[in-house]
């Protein structure tokens, strides 16, 4: 780039600063320290971009600066001065979004100076580009590739009628120009930014994990090894080394193909217009952004050279896995550097680009390898790699996904991630937020092991693959501060804590009673035990429920119903203060599942998953709905403050009602299902739960501090074994987590 | 007046054959740092960075023949002037200890001692054991001096300049390099240039910070190892000498202090690292020319009295602890402390001769 840049500052560190930032850009700077000699510069060299620094300057600088607009309308001013003095620069008509203030930010300046810098050039560059375009499109129609079907045939068409092919010139060309009125910065290729990771924290400040998008180093391309390099021509670009940037013969073929299909079936895209498309943010379609690319294409290629472009390909192309770029990629797929990877290793990253997720070895190893095979065969049809290396290299498997990082509580990890994810979209990868959650580590340390000796346990009954979940949540806040998803996450990323949807047996039936309180009942009110046979409204079905124990009581109190959790008692009760209420009383306390409308309900047929279960069972013990709460504040990369979570609990049941619940729910353990976990030796509250043949067993409970909720069971749903209800399989793991050591 | 010199040159001219093949000169541009305890060259030979130094100190006996005699068939390297022979370098160190006492410095804080009349003469002396005459007129040496001290008047003209002639008279085209920015030439080249560098010597601590190979401010403090050595001796009543040998074999921050000379070291340790800390962040908010900078930096840490075990995660707590408008990647040690400075002034040259 010829032309300077100049830059006036009176204070020697400062210019040279400005000068090293405008350097570092790829521009040449010219830098002077008194104002005779910018005023000499200015009117010998007529520069198009003058930056002028006002800091400390003397009224005969002012005086200057403030005649170059006039003088040299031409040029643009870049101004730096203090904050206080900004305003007085813009009202005697500095163009404000050309002016900065302190404290120098290099990267507000490179930014101003890339940008006038090409809006300076495009006038110029629009019109070269729009010639060379022409003639490629003359080029290829007149001298293209006798064999190609489309150009014989379109050659016919235009020779056919000369008039019809100025008119279609004119129209092309108003068509080329109308488009490329706002083509974005081809020197953004040069700057290599790297995104900064954001970071998420324990209650105690540990660092739980860091999430980023896996853009590494920049590998300069002379580091890239030749046969990654061939591996990329032979798959996306065989002709890359010939052709002007658009392969015309490919394009067209493209474009006849797709209007025959009449969808966009196929990419006829060189590599340099794949770089040419990662300039723009948003994908589309349109002819006009096809014709900007290529003209961006033609750019790129008349201003740098063919390794260049392969290089800013591979470092800018998406890899999938969040890799971005070449050694990003290697890392992530093989754990190498870029220089250290193989032929075979190539062979696979070349094939991801055009779909990163469809071919990833990660999820889809069979296709993976098949298309890595496909790209080996390319690269010895061009002779790249001969036979021998081609028959070793597609012996070699594709990578497996090894998880390079591991993280303590990898489900609560996942889980807040998601939804950050969902709140920030990608910049959570990128805009370096601290996010402190409010994961208590030894409490999750205990959880874990308290789980795993659960599945011990199993094992050693005999039955393997038992997976077991549990959530922990503090009753003043409604944080949650441990959660086990299950077993191994490597394994299985399906977080059985929050995800799975299961049905809930008699866990929900407080539910019920709960409505029952809420209209006038107390615990001792009685209610009777019996074999009852229910009909639809409408007399087709008929119901008839059964006690876990075949054994009726006839008339029990509500209390002695629901700790010995008595199916046909709580159907009845349930019958008669309506489906309808219980259904209500379920929303106001933070169950969002599906709730079938009918009695079985009652006892728990309905899905649903342990962490809504969880927080309805910490507004049974102290009245309070609470939005699960995962985290206490967020800051940004400057630790200020994005976000402060303060606690939302709604007190959603009475105090009386409270009352009726801990006398239930405290029966539970001190006389009906969960008597084991008197062993504690404090007053704890809870219910089990037990669905058909013992697929899933629950147990949900609270002490003064908090709601815990467990939930075993086996990933495919089948039973966990034989007698394993939720007081003999998942209230084990619940004493074992509450025990005090 | 020209008869002492002369002498001077002669006893230093004749060194053993060993010395002179250590100062053979390999050509190529030199890099000199003149520290208070340390003066040391490095040149580059093929490949590598070649390293030599002398202590930066003098001791003094009576002149007398027997003593010339001994003196010359060891190896010693000394000058005569004034009814005195001035051993310098290395050797002071050994004799000041068969004498049981302290060496004399030319330097002191880092500049040129106003105390010691023959100041000037030991350095030069030193120097020329380390750099030979330049093979071509006006080739490079680039010599590091301290930044301008904070908080105090003194300007290091008067050390600059003397420096400068002194090498200039040998025949060198002589460049100066900031002791700071000396040590972000040599450890960030990876990080384009940008970052702290710190020198931490005896005399002093010397601080810079560069953005994009452009100091933008630099700076020294006028504490070091030798203030450690001397307010930690004042305190539990011990020789300096004594105390740096402690502090040099066996100093570590990390552990809890076991006796009184290690509880005394942890404090003037600590001390220093907080004059160190405040002093950056007056700079840094008071600068105008620090630029906002959206990544976070790396600071690099030199010098002898940066060595201890601890010291780089002590200053890197505190560092963490103080609110400053940069952000700070990893604090980390140099690759060589001792020869950071020398080697960043090596750079510097031999990026300026080309
Ligand atoms: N291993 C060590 N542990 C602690 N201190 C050490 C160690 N080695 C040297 N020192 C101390 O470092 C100082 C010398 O360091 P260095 O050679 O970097 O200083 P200098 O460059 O001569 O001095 P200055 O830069 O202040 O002019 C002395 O105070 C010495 O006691
Ligand atoms: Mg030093």
């Amino acid at each position: 780039m010829a032309i300077p840049i100049l830059v006036f500052s009176t204070d020697k560190t400062r210019g040279k600063l400005f000068s090293r930032i405008i350097e570092s850009n790829g521009f040449n700077a010219k830098l002077y320290n008194n104002s005779a000699d910018l005023d000499y510069a200015v009117r010998t060299r007529r520069p198009h971009i003058i930056v002028f620094d006002a800091r400390h300057c003397q009224p005969r600088e002012f005086q200057l600066v403030e005649s170059f607009p006039g003088r040299f309308p031409d040029a643009e001013i870049i101004l730096i001065t203090s904050a206080a003095e900004l305003p007085s620069f813009i009202s005697a008509g500095f163009k404000g979004e050309n002016c900065f203030s302190d404290p120098i930010n290099p990267e507000e300046i490179s930014l101003k100076v890339k940008e006038i810098y090409f809006i300076k050039n495009k006038a110029f560059l629009r019109i070269k580009t729009y010639f060379v375009l022409l003639g490629v499109l003359l080029k290829g129609i007149f001298s293209g590739d006798r064999d190609n079907p489309y150009i014989v045939f379109t050659k016919k068409i235009i020779l056919a009628g000369a008039a019809a092919l100025s008119v279609m010139v004119g129209i092309a060309g108003g068509f080329i120009f109308y488009s490329m009125s706002d083509l974005p910065k081809v020197q953004l290729l040069e700057s290599y930014a790297p995104f900064e990771s954001s970071f998420l924290y324990a209650a105690d400040g540990t660092e739980l994990a860091e999430f980023y998008l896996e853009r590494r180093k920049f590998v300069p391309f002379y580091k890239i090894p030749k046969h990654v390099k061939q591996a990329f021509i032979a798959v996306e670009d065989a002709r890359f080394y010939e052709h002007h940037g658009i392969d015309f013969i490919r394009t067209f073929g493209a474009f006849v193909n797709n209007l025959r299909a009449g969808d966009t079936v196929q990419g006829g895209s060189t590599i340099t217009q794949q770089l040419a498309k990662m300039l723009f943010l948003t994908p589309e379609k349109s002819l006009s952004r096809k014709i900007k690319e290529a003209a961006i294409s033609m750019q790129i290629e008349s201003r740098y050279k063919k390794d260049e472009i392969l290089g800013f390909y591979l470092n800018q192309a998406y890899f999938g896995a969040r890799a971005y770029g070449i050694e990003a990629a290697s890392q992530t797929y093989f754990g190498k550097k870029t220089e250290d990877l193989g032929v075979a290793d190539a062979a696979m990253l070349a094939a991801l680009p055009k779909a990163p997720s469809v071919y990833s070895p990660f999820t889809n190893p069979k296709k993976a390898l098949i298309r890595r095979n496909l790209s080996l065969k390319s690269m010895l049809d061009r002779g790249f790699i001969d036979r021998q290396a081609y028959a070793a290299a597609v012996k070699e498997p594709v990578p497996e996904y090894v998880n390079r990082k591991k993280y303590t509580a990898p489900y609560f990890v996942e889980y807040i991630r998601s939804a950050m994810e969902q709140k920030f979209g990608d910049r959570l990868y990128t805009a370096g937020f601290k996010i402190y959650t409010t994961l208590d580590l030894p409490l999750q340390k205990k959880a874990e092991k308290a789980t795993a000796d659960g599945r011990a346990a199993f094992a050693k009954a005999g039955l393997g693959d038992v997976e077991a979940a549990l959530i922990a949540v503090d009753l003043k806040t409604g944080a949650i501060k441990a959660m086990v998803g299950g077993s191994n996450y490597q394994k299985s990323q399906f977080n059985k804590a929050t995800q799975a949807a299961r049905q809930t047996g008699s866990v929900f039936k407080p539910i019920v009673y709960l409505t029952a309180f809420k209209n006038g009942y107390s615990p001792d009110d009685m209610i009777d035990d019996m074999e009852v046979t229910y009909s639809s409204s409408d007399g087709r079905q008929q119901w008839t429920p059964h006690n876990y124990t075949r054994k009726y009581y006839g008339r029990v109190t509500l209390r002695t119903a629901l700790s010995h959790s008595l199916n046909a008692a709580t159907v009845a009760l349930a019958n008669i203060v309506g489906m309808d209420k219980v259904i209500s009383t379920a929303r106001t306390i933070g169950i969002t599942s599906n709730i079938y409308p009918h009695l079985p309900a009652a006892i728990g047929v309905s899905e649903m998953t342990l962490l809504e279960l969880t927080y309805a069972y910490t507004t049974f013990a102290n009245g309070k709905s609470f939005i699960p709460m995962v985290y206490e504040k967020i800051t940004d990369r400057y630790n200020i403050k994005v976000e402060d979570n303060a606690p939302k609990g709604v007190q959603t049941i009475d105090p009386a009602n409270i009352a009726k619940m801990h006398d239930v729910l405290g029966a539970v353990v001190t006389e009906g299902t969960s008597v084991a976990a008197k062993s504690l030796n404090r007053t704890v509250y809870g219910k089990t739960g037990t669905t058909n043949d013992y697929k899933d067993a629950w147990f949900i409970g609270f002490d003064d501090n908090m709601t815990v909720g467990v939930w075993v069971g086996r990933d495919n749903n089948r039973p966990i074994g034989e007698g394993m209800s939720g007081s003999r399989a998942a209230l084990p793991i619940w004493i074992n987590f509450m025990k005090e050591d | 007046m020209s008869d002492k010199n002369d002498d001077a040159k002669a006893a230093v001219n004749q060194k053993g054959p060993e010395k002179a093949k250590e100062i053979e000169h390999f050509g190529g541009p030199i890099g000199l740092d003149i520290g208070t305890t340390n003066i040391v060259s490095a040149r580059t030979r093929g490949s590598s960075v070649h390293i030599t130094k002398q202590l930066n100190a003098f001791f003094t006996v009576p002149a007398s023949k027997i003593t010339g005699m001994t003196l010359l068939k060891n190896d010693v390297l000394y000058f005569s002037q004034g009814g005195s022979y001035y051993i310098i370098g290395n050797a002071a160190d050994t004799f000041a200890n068969t004498f049981n006492t302290d060496t004399r410095r030319p330097v002191e804080s880092g500049l040129l001692s106003a105390k010691e009349d023959e100041a000037l003469n030991v350095i030069q002396s030193i120097i020329k054991t380390l750099v030979p005459p330049p093979k071509n007129q006006g080739d490079l040496v680039c010599y590091s001096i301290p930044g301008d001290p904070i908080d105090t008047k003194i300007s290091v003209l008067h050390h600059d300049t003397i420096l400068k002639r002194t090498l200039q008279d040998m025949g060198y085209t002589a460049i100066a390099i900031n002791e700071g920015f000396a040590v972000i030439m040599s450890e960030l080249a990876d990080e384009s240039y940008t970052g702290i560098g710190i020198s931490m010597g005896g005399g002093m601590c010397n601080v810079c910070f560069s953005y994009l190979s452009v100091p933008v401010f630099s700076y020294s403090i006028q504490k070091g190892g030798d203030y450690v050595d001397a307010m930690v001796g004042a305190a539990v009543g011990e020789s300096q000498t004594r105390i740096k040998l402690i502090k040099e074999k066996e100093l570590n921050l990390l552990k809890d202090p076991k006796n009184k000379i290690e509880t005394s070291l942890s404090i003037y340790y600590e001390d220093l690292l907080e004059t160190l800390i405040l002093s950056i962040q007056r700079v840094v908010t008071t600068s105008e020319s620090v630029p906002r900078l959206t990544k976070p930096i790396s600071v690099v840490l030199s010098g002898g009295t940066a060595m201890p075990v601890g010291v780089r995660e002590k200053f890197e707590k505190l560092l963490k602890a103080n609110r400053l408008p940069l952000q700070f990647s990893s604090v980390r040690m140099a690759e060589d402390p001792l020869n950071t400075t020398a080697k960043g002034a090596l750079q510097l040259a031999i990026a300026e001769e080309k």
